[in-house]
């Protein structure tokens, strides 16, 4: 009875003497998976931030409903540029403006056809800009390159010139200066320096006596 | 069992990605700017190859940054020996400005606003300054009034300076001027 009994006990010590030591190494293991599994998935949650984050900024300019193309889409219409410096009543400042310039713009939108923007150049330095929705430059110039005082351009997109350049005459040059904008809305900015404080009169009425209207 | 590992990867992949991309455009960015002594600028800003970064900056607010071919914005919170310009403090802006057809330079505060001062002058341009006799120029910032070229500062704060430089062409290669090209930033004594 007693052999029968030692035989009988013997499979039980012996497997409780055998998974004594395994437990500790399973629940090694498990902790080892289981942080190999949050490792990978912070690695996927970066890698999802790292698109997300590059997607978000591409697609501010397109989203965005504050910028001054279209804050002050509604100036300019009148085919004269109008002064943000003061902004019209109802209309957000300019940021990071220059207290010694004047800043008038004219609002355009391309889809009715390209813009012809003239202006007068005076003894004030004078610069052109077009600024395209979504914010950024896509042409500047400056009234060194005025032609006997004026300085003249067309604003028009790329498939308005590509037109453009088919109804040109075959072997004549055109004498227009054609700006490309990459966006159909945008602001032309005429900016105009205020070097002395009793300028600022002078530089107000060049900066608004720009015109801007529609080409053809 | 499987949703909550999917919804950790969403929660921290769109947080980290809105919030970093937040933080990246709300000031001017740290891509493309160049440092010229204690002058920083951005060469590309209004340039038509403007980087995305710089880009969604401005599209956030009412900004209409001088052209490539306009002019050039420098911008400097520093002074030359890197410490914040603090109004408590006076100091000396002295020295040449590049080649351009005009300059203004102006204080604002951090968020570039200018500086509601008492005594109507909150910026000079380079018609405006009395010069010495080699034709640099030096001007007094501080809140106390000084004799010959100086911009009041308000009681207390930290400040900005902000030097424009209108039909220059040295636009399109800003990142390639010396510190000596500009003018200095000279803390005199602080309160």
């Amino acid at each position: 009875m007693s052999t029968a009994d030692n035989i009988g006990t013997l499979p039980a010590a012996s497997q409780h003497i055998a998974t004594g030591p395994s437990r500790p190494r399973r629940w090694l293991s498990r902790l080892g998976s289981g942080l190999l599994r949050f490792v990978l998935l912070t690695l996927a949650g970066l890698v999802l931030a790292g698109i997300v984050h590059i997607v978000t900024v591409l697609r501010v300019p397109t989203l965005a409903s504050g910028d001054a193309a279209t804050v002050y889409a509604a100036l300019g219409m009148n085919g004269r540029a109008e002064l943000v410096t003061p902004p019209p009543a109802g209309l957000p400042a300019m940021l990071d403006t220059d207290p010694n310039s004047v800043t008038a713009v004219c609002s355009y939108d391309l889809a009715a056809g390209p813009l012809r923007v003239v202006a007068r150049t005076g003894s004030l330095p004078l610069g052109l800009t077009v600024h395209r929705r979504g914010g950024g430059v896509a042409y500047a110039i400056t009234d060194r390159a005025a032609i006997r005082g004026v300085l003249e351009f067309v604003v028009m997109t790329q498939e308005q010139l590509d037109e453009r350049l088919a109804n040109d005459e075959e072997g004549e040059t055109s004498r227009e200066l054609r700006v490309i904008s990459p966006s159909l809305q945008g602001l032309v900015v005429a900016r105009v320096m205020v070097r002395r404080s009793f300028d600022r009169s002078e530089a107000e009425a060049l900066a608004t006596d720009i015109a801007c209207g529609l080409a053809d | 069992m499987r949703v909550l590992p999917l919804a950790y990867v969403i929660a921290l992949g769109a947080g980290l990605g809105l919030v970093s991309a937040r933080y990246a455009v709300a000031e001017r960015p740290w891509f493309g700017r160049a440092q010229i002594g204690a002058w920083t600028t951005w060469p590309n800003g209004g340039a038509r190859d403007i980087d995305p970064y710089m880009r969604a900056y401005l599209a956030r607010g009412v900004h209409l940054p001088l052209g490539a071919g306009e002019g050039l914005e420098l911008i400097a919170k520093t002074d030359d020996a890197g410490q914040a310009l603090d109004a408590r403090c006076r100091y000396l802006v002295s020295g040449t400005t590049p080649p351009a057809r005009g300059w203004s330079l102006d204080v604002a505060d951090l968020a570039g606003r200018s500086l509601q001062s008492t005594v109507e002058r909150a910026s000079f341009t380079d018609a405006e300054i009395v010069r010495g006799e080699r034709g640099g120029m030096r001007i007094v910032l501080a809140t106390a009034p000084e004799a010959g070229n100086w911009l009041p500062l308000p009681a207390g704060g930290r400040f900005q300076l902000r030097l424009r430089l209108y039909d220059t062409p040295i636009s399109s290669h800003a990142g390639e001027l010396r510190p000596s090209a500009l003018p200095r930033i000279a803390r005199i004594n602080c309160r």
